[in-house]
C-alpha cells in the first residue's frame, strides 16, 4: 500500500470499466497481464504507474478494444469488449477519447483537421465541428496554430494536440499513455488541469505515467501493476 | 450525418489525400497509363484486325451463274430468293450487260478480246457473300448445295481452298490475339494492384489512427476508394490520349504503307464507346485496387 491515507478502492455498481479476472498473452505462456480485476466510475481519475513492461499499455489497449483479453471479461460502457465486432469497436471507440504515447496525428493534415477527425466519424457536421474544434485547440494553446502540420509543432505541442483530439468530443472514458511526458512543469500542470476537470465532468480517466509527482498532486485513485499482475488498487482522500 | 454529406466528405477527403502525396499520387497514375497504354494500343490493333479480316471475309463468296435463257425478272426473283436462305448475308444480282461492263473496266478486259463477238458471252449471276460466321468450308458447302437445287442457276464458282485458308488464318490470329490479351490483361492487373497497394501501405498510419478514433470501415475506405478511381480514370485518359498520339503519328508516317497491307481498309481509331471503356477501365482498376488495399489493411 502505497500513501498516507490510503484505502482499498471498494467494488461499485455503476462502473464505465470493468475488468473482470483478465489476462493476456502475446505468447502461450508470458503473461502481458494476469488475472486484473478493477472497475473504474465515472468521474474517477485513477493513475497506473509500474515500471516498464508492466502492463499499463496493454491495460489501455484492452479497454478501448485494440486487443482482445485471453482470458476474464472487459465491460467499457456496458459493452462486452471481447464480444464486439467490426462496427461495435468503432461505435464503441468514438466515445472513449485516447492520449497515445507516439501521439498518432495524422501529419497530412492539419491541426485542425487532427482534432476534429475525431467529431467527424461521429457526424457532427461541419460548422458545429468547427466551432468546437476551435474551443477546445484555445484550451490547449493551440488555436493560433490551427492551420499548421503537426510535424511543424514541438513535442509538447504534439501532445496538447493529441489530448485536445481525445478531449473534444467530451469522451465517457479518457485513456491518457504518458499524456505529459514531453512537456515542461508549467504545461505538465496545465495539462492535469484538463484532464482533471475532464474527470470533474464525469469522465472515467485512466492515466499511465512514471511521474510520481503527478500521481501525488493528482491521484485520487492509484492503480500499480508489476510484472503483469495489479498489486495496488487504492483511492485517495475524497472525490 | 446525410448521405449527401458522407458523399461530400468521401469525396473532400479524396481530394485532400491526392493533393497531401502528390508523388505516391503521380506514379499510381504513372503506371495505370503505362499499363493501360500497352492494353489499349493492343486492343486498337485487334480492332483493326478484325476489320482487316471482315474485309477479305467479304471475298468469301459464291458466284451463281445463271441461265441465258431465264428472263431478267426471274433472275431478279431468284435473287430474292437465295437472299431469304440461312447463312446469306447479301446477294447481288450481275445483269449480262453489267457483267459485260465490269469486264471491260477490268485490268483483265481488253476490248479486243470480244470484238469478233456478235453477241455478249457472259452470263449473267448473282454474287452471294455469306454471315461473318458462315465463312467457313462447312457453311459454304452447305449454301452450295442449296443453290445446286434451285432452276435456272447453270454454275457455281467460288473457292474452296482459299476459305479454308482464310478460316485458318482467322482462328490463328485470333487465337494469337487471345492469348497476348490475356497475358497482357494479367500483368496489367497485377502492375496496378500492386502500385495502388504500395501507395496505400505507404498511408497504413492514416488508415489505423482513423480507426482508432472509431472510424468505420467504410468512412476510412471510401475516400481512398476514390482516389484509386480518380487515378486510374486519369491513368486511363492519360493512355488514350497517348494511344492517339501514336495513332496518329503512324498514320501520318506510314499511311501509304499501311493502305498497301490492309488495302482499301482505312485504320480506325477507338470509337466513343471504346474510348469511355478504356477510362472507365482505369477508373476500375484503380478503385478495386485501391479498395482492396485498404481492405486488407484494416484486417492486419
Amino acid at each position: 500500500m502505497r500513501g498516507f491515507g490510503a484505502e482499498p478502492a471498494p467494488p461499485g455498481a455503476g462502473g464505465l470499466v470493468r475488468l473482470y479476472h483478465v489476462s493476456k498473452a502475446y505468447q502461450a505462456g508470458s503473461w502481458a497481464l494476469r488475472d486484473v480485476s478493477l472497475e473504474l466510475e465515472k468521474g474517477d481519475l485513477a493513475f497506473v504507474t509500474g515500471p516498464s513492461g508492466a502492463g499499463k499499455s496493454t491495460l489501455m489497449r484492452l479497454v478501448f478494444a485494440a486487443e482482445r483479453p485471453s482470458e476474464g471479461q472487459i465491460l467499457v460502457l456496458g459493452r462486452n469488449v471481447g464480444r464486439l465486432g467490426t462496427a461495435g469497436i468503432s461505435r464503441l471507440r468514438r466515445r472513449i477519447g485516447v492520449v497515445f504515447q507516439d501521439f498518432k496525428l495524422l501529419h497530412r493534415r492539419t491541426v485542425e483537421d487532427n482534432v476534429g477527425v475525431a467529431l467527424e466519424v461521429m457526424g457532427v457536421p461541419a460548422r458545429e465541428r468547427k466551432a468546437r474544434v476551435f474551443a477546445m485547440l484555445k484550451r490547449v494553446g493551440l488555436h493560433h496554430r490551427r492551420q499548421h502540420h503537426p510535424l511543424s509543432l514541438s513535442g509538447g505541442e504534439q501532445q496538447r494536440l493529441a489530448l485536445a483530439r481525445a478531449l473534444v468530443n467530451d469522451p465517457e472514458v479518457l485513456l491518457a499513455d504518458e499524456p505529459t511526458g514531453n512537456l515542461d512543469p508549467d504545461l505538465t500542470l496545465e495539462i492535469m488541469d484538463l484532464i482533471a476537470s475532464a474527470a470533474a465532468r464525469g469522465t472515467a480517466v485512466f492515466v499511465a505515467t512514471h511521474d510520481h509527482a503527478l500521481v501525488e498532486r493528482y491521484g485520487r485513485r492509484r492503480l500499480r501493476l508489476e510484472g503483469g499482475r495489479l498489486i495496488e488498487d487504492l483511492r485517495v482522500g475524497s472525490r | 450525418m446525410s448521405a449527401r454529406a458522407h458523399a461530400a466528405r468521401a469525396v473532400s477527403s479524396a481530394l485532400r489525400g491526392l493533393r497531401a502525396s502528390p508523388i505516391t499520387s503521380a506514379i499510381a497514375t504513372g503506371t495505370i497509363a503505362l499499363c493501360l497504354l500497352l492494353a489499349g494500343s493492343f486492343g486498337l490493333l485487334l480492332v483493326n484486325m478484325e476489320r482487316v479480316l471482315t474485309h477479305f471475309g467479304q471475298e468469301v463468296r459464291v458466284s451463281a451463274y445463271l441461265s441465258d435463257d431465264m428472263p431478267s425478272e426471274q433472275q431478279e426473283a431468284l435473287a430474292l430468293r437465295v437472299q431469304r436462305l440461312p447463312g446469306v448475308e447479301s446477294v447481288a444480282w450481275v445483269s449480262k450487260q453489267a457483267a459485260l461492263e465490269r469486264f471491260r473496266a477490268s485490268p483483265f478486259g481488253r476490248a479486243s478480246l470480244l470484238d469478233g463477238l456478235d453477241e455478249n458471252p457472259l452470263p449473267a449471276s448473282l454474287e452471294i457473300v455469306l454471315v461473318p460466321e458462315q465463312r467457313n468450308s462447312k457453311g459454304l458447302d452447305a449454301l452450295v448445295r442449296t443453290l445446286g437445287d434451285l432452276p435456272g442457276i447453270e454454275e457455281l464458282g467460288y473457292g474452296h481452298e482459299w476459305v479454308e485458308g482464310y478460316a485458318r488464318a482467322v482462328a490463328l490470329v485470333r487465337g494469337v490475339a487471345l492469348a497476348i490479351g490475356a497475358v497482357l490483361a494479367l500483368a496489367t492487373l497485377l502492375i496496378v494492384s500492386n502500385t495502388i497497394r504500395l501507395s496505400v501501405y505507404a498511408r497504413r498510419d492514416e488508415i489505423e489512427i482513423l480507426a482508432l478514433v472509431g472510424a468505420g470501415r467504410a468512412f476510412v475506405a471510401t475516400p481512398f476508394l476514390l482516389e484509386g478511381l480518380l487515378e486510374g480514370a486519369a491513368g486511363g485518359l492519360l493512355a488514350l490520349a497517348g494511344i492517339a498520339l501514336g495513332f496518329h503519328a503512324l498514320t501520318g508516317t506510314f499511311g501509304t504503307g499501311l493502305e498497301l497491307v490492309l488495302g482499301t481498309t482505312q485504320p480506325i481509331f477507338f470509337g466513343p464507346g471504346e474510348m469511355l471503356g478504356l477510362v472507365a477501365l482505369g477508373a476500375g482498376l484503380g478503385g478495386l485496387g485501391s479498395g482492396a488495399a485498404v481492405l486488407r489493411v484494416q484486417r492486419s
